[in-house]
């Protein structure tokens, strides 16, 4: 079946459309110097925010992976005696409250932030896309019940559904405690996944490629993943880059809700709450988690916005 | 279009009788029992057993969904476990607050965003529009407790305390009771600083927007036929594209009433407001089923209710469409 469906997949798709999919599953047709996936990169390359972002995200990502290393003291370590000290050479960026180093505790909410941030990501991406790609590709009855199933998930305000389903889990530290909240963020992000899958699905069964499939007996698992899902990647990697962010975003704010993963496991978004109470005397202290969650955010968005531009110009 | 808003009406029920279902049924999954959290330390099997009659709590989930219902459309929203208050009365202390803080903060939003997706799409590539591009894109990124905490440190640490860090004064005429505070200089001071930490991450969200459906709108034929015609620059802006530019920009503000929704619960946390953000969110963490049910009433009336809202406003902004 391969020897047939590859001459199919490269002639039977428009100049625009691999243009709109580049760097993504498809073959380079053999007259063109350059393949459509090194064009994107290409672009990605010459797109100062997206380095920018790029560079940003691969820093959290080594940092995140040698925190062990990279933090002076241990991100738990009580000192009594040195409570809210000010920045200074053995604290860089003070203690808190209970004499904790700062610096430390923002290395290793890294790991938290972005273990959530992607794999809740992830996550909706595994649940909500087959689940898209079904619905867009059967239609029908099946449609209706999937879809009406995700508009009740979209029909809450996303931090209503993400804060009951949290009090459901109830918080806990550790790695237990980062897959609750990983798992709640996931359920409450399946249906944007869904429906943007579905969409396109929509637009590129009616094409005459998988009409082509079909008259030649391709079955329909193969047509759906071989040959309808490589062209919805484009759309599909730009949210998710940019889901992340948003992914962060809500993992913190359910930190200084007190609901995300419990102390003493280093939460940004936690460390934020609980030295907003001492704002007034050690103000630096609220201010770096803050910062922290600040960067990581601004470089997923970066990298996501870069990666749009380069990937589908379309949809700027 | 009368038609049109009552069929719309209609079909608000659904939507807000799904999300209170869900709800009512995820509250009573979540581990943990209300009664004898109620009861503290004096609890005893009997008393527990009286209680759960006393509210209901002894029936199957859907017939006590169904009292609920039935006392609803009674004008009843059920009386707190906890504090045996009647929730109504609590909701209603509380919405005035919260509808203070989300309308300022959308204004606040549109202050910001539309100048500045003007500006940027009219001078785009210039240094004008880089600024507007890459404040927007740091506003995007900074969570509303950041912007808040911020702005605790401007205004509430720095300058003195010039604005007070929490709290809440009433606009006069506004508190359903005989006992909160009013004044409208107060109200000033304790609403800027949560309107703007709300309203910062929203303006930026629109501003990109706005500036991408500007640009588009900006090279149309009907804008260079207004030039041509000899329009001054003004109206052509102002009357002939950013009407039409504020279509997408006005469904995507509808979209963001559900992060407006749970922004307010955090704005509210961080400046301990008495609104429904942090009304909500107690009585969840406490488990007061009443409460809660009434907390995601009032929110899904608001979410359909402001999508409802922005449906309409596209009959406005482009006259073309036509709700029969």
């Amino acid at each position: 079946m391969a020897n047939v469906s590859s001459p199919i997949r490269g002639g039977s798709v428009g100049e625009a459309d691999l243009s709109a999919v580049a760097g993504v599953a498809w073959p380079a047709p053999a007259e063109r110097s350059e393949s459509p996936f090194a064009q994107g990169l290409r672009r990605l390359r010459r797109s100062t925010t997206a380095v920018i972002g790029a560079v940003i995200v691969v820093l959290l990502v080594v940092t995140a992976l040698f925190a062990d290393v990279l933090a002076p003291l241990s991100p738990t370590a009580n000192d009594q005696t040195q409570t809210f000290a000010r920045p200074s050479w053995a604290h860089p960026l003070g203690t808190d409250q209970l004499g904790r180093d700062m610096l430390s505790r923002v290395i290793y909410g890294t790991r938290i932030s972005l273990l959530v941030g992607v794999s809740s990501v992830l996550l909706a991406l595994f649940v909500g896309v087959p689940f898209g790609m079904i619905a867009g590709y059967c239609g029908g009855r099946v449609d209706m019940a999937i879809m009406r199933v995700m508009d009740l998930i979209l029909a809450f305000p996303i931090y209503l559904l993400a804060i009951i389903l949290m009090v459901i889990f109830t918080p806990t530290a550790g790695l237990i405690g980062t897959m609750k909240v990983t798992g709640a963020i996931a359920i409450v992000r399946i249906p944007i996944y869904a429906r943007l899958v579905r969409g396109s699905v929509l637009s590129i069964k009616e094409k005459e490629f998988v009409e082509a499939c079909r008259a030649l007996g391709v079955r329909n698992p193969s047509i759906l993943f071989r040959h309808i899902l490589p062209n919805c990647l484009a759309p599909i990697i730009v949210t998710t880059t940019l889901g992340i962010a948003t992914s962060i975003i809500v993992e913190a704010t359910l930190s200084f809700l007190g609901l995300g993963t419990q102390p003493p496991t280093p939460s940004w978004g936690w460390d934020l709450k609980a030295n907003v109470a001492f704002i007034q005397a050690n103000a630096w202290l609220a201010l770096f988690p803050g910062l922290a969650i600040f960067v990581t955010v601004l470089g997923f968005n970066l990298f996501g916005d870069g990666l749009r531009d380069a990937l589908d110009p379309r949809l700027k | 279009m009368r038609v049109y808003i009552l069929k719309r009406l209609v079909e608000i029920v659904p939507t807000i009788l799904a999300i209170t279902f869900v709800v009512f049924v995820m509250m009573r999954s979540i581990p943990g029992d209300p009664v004898v959290a109620m009861l503290g330390d004096a609890y005893t099997e009997e008393d527990a057993a009286r209680v759960r009659v006393e509210y209901g709590l002894d029936k199957p989930l859907v017939v006590q969904y169904g009292v609920w219902l039935g006392k609803l459309v009674r004008g009843d929203w059920g009386v707190s476990i906890l504090s045996g208050r009647p929730v109504l009365q609590d909701v209603l202390v509380r919405v005035p607050v919260t509808l203070e803080l989300i309308v300022l903060s959308m204004g606040v939003a549109l202050a910001i965003a539309v100048p500045a997706a003007i500006v940027g799409a009219l001078r785009q590539n210039t240094w004008a529009d880089y600024t507007a591009t890459t404040v927007a894109m740091v506003g995007v990124s900074i969570p509303e407790f950041f912007i808040g905490v911020l702005l605790l440190l401007a205004f509430s640490v720095g300058l003195g305390g010039m604005l007070p860090s929490s709290g809440w004064v009433y606009v006069p005429g506004t508190c359903p009771t005989m006992v909160c505070a009013a004044g409208l200089l107060g109200n000033a001071q304790h609403v800027l600083m949560p309107a703007l930490a709300l309203g910062v991450g929203r303006a930026a969200i629109l501003t990109r927007l706005l500036r991408a459906s500007m640009l588009e709108v900006i090279r149309t034929e009907y804008v260079t036929t207004a030039r041509a015609k000899g329009l001054s620059e003004r109206p052509v802006v102002l009357k002939h594209a950013l009407k039409n530019a504020l279509i997408p920009t006005v469904t995507v503000m509808g979209l963001q009433v559900g992060f407006l929704i749970g922004g307010a619960i955090v704005v509210e946390t961080l400046f301990a407001m008495p609104g429904l953000g942090t009304f909500g969110i107690d009585a969840i963490i406490a488990r007061d089923y009443q409460q809660v049910q009434g907390f995601a009433l009032i929110t899904a009336i608001a979410f359909v209710g402001i999508n409802l809202l922005v449906d309409l406003t596209y009959t406005f902004l482009d006259p073309r469409i036509r709700y029969a």
